[in-house]
C-alpha cells in the first residue's frame, strides 16, 4: 500500500508535466487539424535551450520561463512559415504528416549536432523532501506540479470566459464558420500555436527538470506518452487532454511497480492500443468524431 | 576498393527491394506505414535467430529461441512473419481511423518496439543486438571476394523476383483498386472495394518484402542491433520514395539508388571530419530538409507516376467510373 501511494506521488509529477505537453498537442490539432509529429522535438529543443539558459547562470525557474517564451516563439514561426504553406499548397494530411516528421527529424538531430549525443543535465538544488503520507516530494516536484496545475487552470479559464477563448473554441469547431461571422482565424491560430509551444516548451523544461537531464532522443518517448494521453481524452478535445494525462501520468508510474522500471513505458502504449481497439474516437468523442479522424 | 564496391551493391539491392515494400503500401495505397523497418527488423532478427542455432550454443549472446536451418528456408520463414506481423499492426492501426491518425499510430508502434527489443536483453540480446549470425552459402567454398560476389548476385535475382511481383501487382485490376483507395477512398467504397481489406493486403506484402530486406541484410552484414533499425531508418525509406518517384517502380528504384546507396552508405567514403556523430546528424538532418523540399517543389518526385492508359471499353470503364466518382464527391 505505501508502495502505491509512494508511486501515486510520482505519477503526480508525471502527469503535471503530461498536461501541458497534452495540452498543447491538443491545441495544435484542434486550431489547424494537423498532427504535429515533430512536438515532442520541438518540446525537447525547448528543454536544451532552458538547459543553455542556465549554464549561463539564469535561475532555473527564469529558465523555464523563457524556454516556454522561446517554444512558443518556433512554434508560431513553424506554422506560420513552414506548415500553412504547405496547407494552403493543398497538401493532404497525409503530406502533411510527412512534413512534420520531416520536421521532427531536422529539429532532433540539429539538436544531437549541436550538443552531442550525451545527456546534459540541469542544475539541481540539493534541498529537502517534502513529506505527505508515504508520498515524499523534492521542492522541484513541488513546483512543478504547481505549474502543471495552474498551466491547466489557465488553458480552462481562457477557453471558459474569455472572448479570445470563445473565438479559439469557434475555430476549432468550424473555422470557416466562425471567419465568416467575423472572427480572425489566422490570428486565432497563430496565437493556438504560440500557446502551444509554451506549453510544450516548458514541459520540455519540467521533464529535464524532474529527470534532472535532457538528451536529443528525449522526445520520443515523450511524444508516445503524449499522444496516448491525447488519443484517451479524445484527440482535439482539451479537456480529454486534460484527464488523459493525469490517467497516464499516474499509469505509468503505478505500473512501474507491477512491472520492472525498463518496461514502464509500456503501460501508456497498452491503453493506446485498447483505446484505439475499443473506442477510437477516446473518451470525449466530439472533435474525433466531427473531424473524421476515428468512427 | 572491390570489397567496398560489393557492399555499397549490396546496400543498394538491399534499399530497393525495401524501397518497393514501401512503395507498394505508401505510393500504390496511400497507406503511411511510419512502422516499416519494424518489419525490416523482423526478418533480420527471424533470419538470426533462424541460423543462429540454439541460445546455448552461442556463449554470451541470450535470445528466446534458435534454430539452424539450411539457406533459403530462414528467409521464407521471415517473409511469413513480416505477412502476418504486418496483418497484425493493420487490425489495430488501419480500421477505424483517419490516414495521419493511423500514421501516428505506426509511428508509436515503431518508438515503443525499438524500447521493448532494448529493454528485454533475454528476448533478442538486448541493445547490443545480435552477431556472428552464420553465412548462408558457407558450403560453396569460394574465396571471400568471389563469395561477396556470389552473394551480390544472388541478391540481385531476388531483386529482380521482387519487382516482377510488384510489376504484376501494379499492372493487374488489383494495382487499380489499391490506387483507388488511395486517391479516393470514398469512391473506392461506393464501387464495392473493401477498402480496410485492400490496406491489410498491402500490409502483409509490404511486410514480407520488408522483412526479406532485412533477412539478406542480415545475413550480409551478420549483425542487427536496434541502433540500427530506430524510427529515422523509415524515413530514410520513404525519402527514396519520395524523391524517386511514389508509384513509379524505376523511380523508386533510382530513389534507393540516390538515398540508401549515394546519401547513407556513400558518405562512408568521404574523409571524416569533426566528430563521427556530427556526420550521420547532418546525414538526417539533410533528410529531413530534402524530404521537405521535394514536397514543396517537386512532390510526384523525379519520375513521377506514369499516366496509365487502357485500351479496351471494359478496361476504362472502373478508371472513369472513379473519376466520376471524385468530380461528384468534389462539386
Amino acid at each position: 500500500m505505501n508502495q502505491v501511494l509512494s508511486s501515486l506521488g510520482f505519477g503526480i509529477v508525471t502527469a503535471s508535466i503530461l498536461l501541458p505537453a497534452a495540452i498543447g498537442f491538443t491545441l495544435q490539432f484542434s486550431a489547424t487539424n494537423v498532427l504535429n509529429i515533430g512536438f515532442g522535438s520541438q518540446m525537447t529543443l525547448a528543454a536544451f535551450i532552458g538547459y543553455v539558459c542556465t549554464s549561463h547562470g539564469v535561475g532555473l525557474w527564469y529558465a523555464l520561463l523563457l524556454a516556454g517564451v522561446f517554444g512558443g516563439v518556433t512554434s508560431l514561426l513553424l506554422n506560420r512559415f513552414l506548415l500553412t504553406p504547405f496547407m494552403r499548397r493543398g497538401t493532404t494530411f497525409f503530406g502533411m504528416i510527412v512534413i512534420t516528421i520531416a520536421l521532427s527529424l531536422v529539429l532532433e538531430y540539429t539538436i544531437e549536432a549541436i550538443w552531442g549525443p550525451q545527456s546534459v543535465f540541469y542544475p539541481l538544488s540539493t534541498g529537502g523532501t517534502v513529506h505527505l503520507g508515504s508520498m515524499s516530494f523534492t521542492g522541484e516536484q513541488l513546483v512543478i506540479i504547481g505549474i502543471g496545475v495552474a498551466l491547466a487552470l489557465a488553458t480552462h479559464a481562457l477557453l471558459r470566459y474569455t472572448r479570445t477563448g470563445k473565438a479559439m473554441r469557434a475555430v476549432a469547431g468550424n473555422a470557416p464558420l466562425a471567419r465568416a461571422s467575423g472572427v480572425p482565424a489566422q490570428r486565432i491560430v497563430d496565437l493556438a500555436w504560440m500557446l502551444s509551444g509554451f506549453m510544450g516548451g516548458a514541459a520540455g523544461v519540467m521533464l529535464g527538470i524532474s529527470l534532472s537531464s535532457v538528451s536529443f532522443t528525449m522526445g520520443d518517448t515523450l511524444l508516445v506518452e503524449i499522444i496516448a494521453a491525447a488519443v484517451l481524452g479524445g484527440v482535439g478535445q482539451v479537456y480529454g487532454a486534460m484527464l488523459g494525462s493525469v490517467v497516464i501520468g499516474v499509469l505509468l508510474e503505478e505500473s512501474a511497480i507491477v512491472l520492472s522500471g525498463a518496461y514502464a513505458p509500456i503501460s501508456a502504449f497498452a491503453v493506446l492500443i485498447i483505446v484505439l481497439l475499443i473506442r477510437p474516437t477516446g473518451l470525449f468523442a466530439g472533435t474525433a468524431k466531427a473531424k473524421g479522424v476515428a468512427a | 576498393m572491390s570489397y567496398y564496391f560489393t557492399v555499397m551493391a549490396m546496400y543498394i539491392l538491399i534499399g530497393i527491394i525495401a524501397a518497393w515494400g514501401l512503395n507498394l503500401q505508401f505510393g500504390e495505397t496511400g497507406v503511411l506505414n511510419f512502422a516499416y523497418v519494424l518489419f525490416v527488423a523482423a526478418g533480420a532478427y527471424t533470419t538470426a535467430v533462424l541460423t543462429l542455432g540454439h541460445p546455448s550454443a552461442s556463449g554470451t549472446q541470450q535470445y528466446f529461441w534458435g534454430a539452424h536451418l539450411p539457406f533459403p528456408i530462414p528467409w521464407i520463414v521471415s517473409m511469413a512473419v513480416g505477412a502476418v506481423l504486418g496483418v497484425a499492426v493493420g487490425l489495430v492501426s488501419l480500421r477505424r481511423l483517419r490516414g495521419d491518425y493511423q500514421a501516428m499510430v505506426m509511428l508509436v508502434v515503431s518508438l515503443i518496439a525499438t524500447y521493448l527489443v532494448s529493454a528485454n536483453v533475454g528476448f533478442l540480446n538486448g541493445e547490443t543486438g545480435l552477431a556472428l549470425i552464420p553465412q548462408p552459402f558457407g558450403n560453396l567454398h569460394l574465396s571471400e571476394l568471389n563469395y561477396r560476389w556470389f552473394f551480390v548476385a544472388v541478391t540481385a535475382v531476388v531483386t529482380l523476383l521482387v519487382f516482377e511481383v510488384m510489376r504484376r501487382i501494379t499492372g493487374s485490376p488489383l494495382g487499380r483498386v489499391l490506387r483507388a483507395v488511395r486517391e479516393n477512398e470514398a469512391a473506392a467504397v461506393a464501387l464495392g472495394t473493401n477498402v480496410v481489406k485492400m490496406r491489410l493486403l498491402t500490409m502483409a506484402v509490404g511486410g514480407a518484402v520488408a522483412a526479406l530486406s532485412g533477412a539478406i541484410e542480415v545475413q550480409f552484414i551478420g549483425a542487427w542491433a536496434p541502433a540500427g533499425w530506430t524510427y529515422p531508418e523509415t524515413f530514410g525509406l520513404f525519402a527514396a520514395v519520395l524523391v524517386g518517384g511514389r508509384g513509379n517502380l524505376g523511380g523508386v528504384a533510382l530513389g534507393a539508388f540516390l538515398v540508401q546507396g549515394l546519401f547513407l552508405e556513400g558518405t562512408v567514403l568521404l574523409p571524416s571530419i569533426g566528430n563521427p556523430d556530427l556526420v550521420g546528424a547532418v546525414q538526417w538532418i539533410t533528410m529531413g530538409v530534402m524530404i521537405m523540399l521535394f514536397m514543396w517543389f517537386r512532390p510526384r518526385g523525379v519520375l513521377p507516376e506514369r499516366r496509365r492508359r487502357f485500351t479496351t471499353e471494359a478496361r476504362t470503364r472502373l478508371p472513369l467510373l472513379l473519376v466520376r466518382a471524385q468530380r461528384d464527391a468534389r462539386g
